[in-house]
């Protein structure tokens, strides 16, 4: 009963996580929800999740709760991995800012007179 | 007759990481005939952006490397800024000739469209390995699945823009996706564009900066990572 209620307040966080985030990515947020309930589920009828593991060919309810966790998992790996794309499209935005707030003219006419046979070696 | 755009006007950018072996080079075929030259130095740690300057560019300077999709993207907003009627883009490493950037820009005028992409299967490549062949022929079919253009070379970095088409390029991919990005906002655009041979030469330098397969692979990973978001 406490694993059950340990694991409910995970997966619930998860659901959670996952309403926040439906604006951001609805793929990622409507698999995560999925993912999420299919666990609660299994969390409080355990031998709901042996039956169906026995269906798809897995030993044990308990190794498809962890196959379920594998999965939330690899979105939220996901989900993340797109966050830090934002964020580096702002650091992108802001370098260019920066970048061009400290443009260097070309020199004057006599250095664009540039050797073109000392470069050649 | 067509009016060509008087080459002060064309604003030829360079997007170098690590080049300063050859860009000087590169700068002074390209500043000789005229143009407008700008290189973005994407953060290097050899002397890209003293070497480029010498040579009489304009050199912009990314405070750290973010990739050659941000560094163009940083040249064209340049660009427009500087009331640019044409921008080109250019490759850093050698492979591109000067000479065929007014070819480029004539073709803008000449067949009426905003975009003038080259193609090195069009022109001639001497000593195009088999390899590299194979990659880009992919990365073709690829990109006339994806995005609906018929083109036959996708991945080749020197291309004309107008003004106008410039101004509906917002490259997001800051790393090698942006030259598929770049082909899918000029068809979203619906501005018109053609393809004229150019002719890529390859030399054991620009092979070894070039893609790999190992960057195909990021490419298409990247190019899944857009689709998820929007």
């Amino acid at each position: 009963m406490i694993a059950q209620c340990i694991l409910s307040m995970l997966l619930a966080g998860i659901l959670l996580y996952a309403f926040i985030e439906y604006r951001r990515s609805p793929t990622v947020s409507v698999l995560a929800v999925s993912a999420a309930a299919a666990g609660l589920y299994f969390v409080w009828f355990p031998s709901q999740s042996t039956q169906l593991a026995e269906l798809v060919g897995i030993g044990r309810g308990v190794d498809l709760i962890i196959y379920v966790w594998v999965c939330i998992s690899l979105i939220v790996l996901l989900n993340l991995h797109l966050k830090l794309r934002t964020q580096m499209e702002l650091v992108t935005t802001l370098a260019r800012k920066i970048a061009l707030a400290d443009v260097r003219s070309p020199p004057s006419p006599a250095g664009s007179q540039f050797d073109l046979a000392r470069s050649d070696r | 007759m067509v009016d060509l755009t008087p080459r002060g006007r064309v604003y030829v950018v360079i997007a170098a990481y690590n080049e300063a072996e050859v860009i000087a080079r590169v700068v002074a075929g390209v500043e000789r005939d005229g143009y407008q030259v700008v290189v973005i130095d994407d953060g290097s740690r050899d002397d890209t952006a003293g070497a480029a300057h010498a040579a009489g560019a304009t050199v912009i300077s990314h405070p750290f490397n973010l990739g050659q999709g941000a560094a163009l993207q940083t040249g064209i907003e340049y660009a427009l800024a500087q009331a640019a009627d044409v921008v080109v883009t250019f490759d850093a490493d050698g492979q591109h000739r000067p000479a065929d950037i007014d070819r480029l820009v004539a073709g803008l005028a000449q067949e009426r469209v905003d975009f003038v992409l080259g193609s090195r299967f069009l022109g001639q490549s001497p000593r195009l390995p088999p390899l590299r062949r194979l990659l880009l022929r992919a990365a073709t079919v690829f990109t006339r699945l994806s995005t609906g253009l018929q083109l036959t070379d996708t991945h080749n970095g020197l291309r004309a823009m107008t003004r106008r088409g410039a101004r509906a390029i917002h490259l997001r991919q800051n790393r090698m996706a942006h030259a598929s990005e770049l082909l899918s906002q000029i068809g979203s655009s619906g501005l018109r564009y053609v393809e004229r041979p150019v002719t890529v030469e390859y030399t054991a330098y620009s092979l070894a900066k070039g893609q790999s397969m190992r960057d195909a692979i990021f490419i298409l990973l990247d190019l899944f990572a857009r689709r998820l978001y929007r």
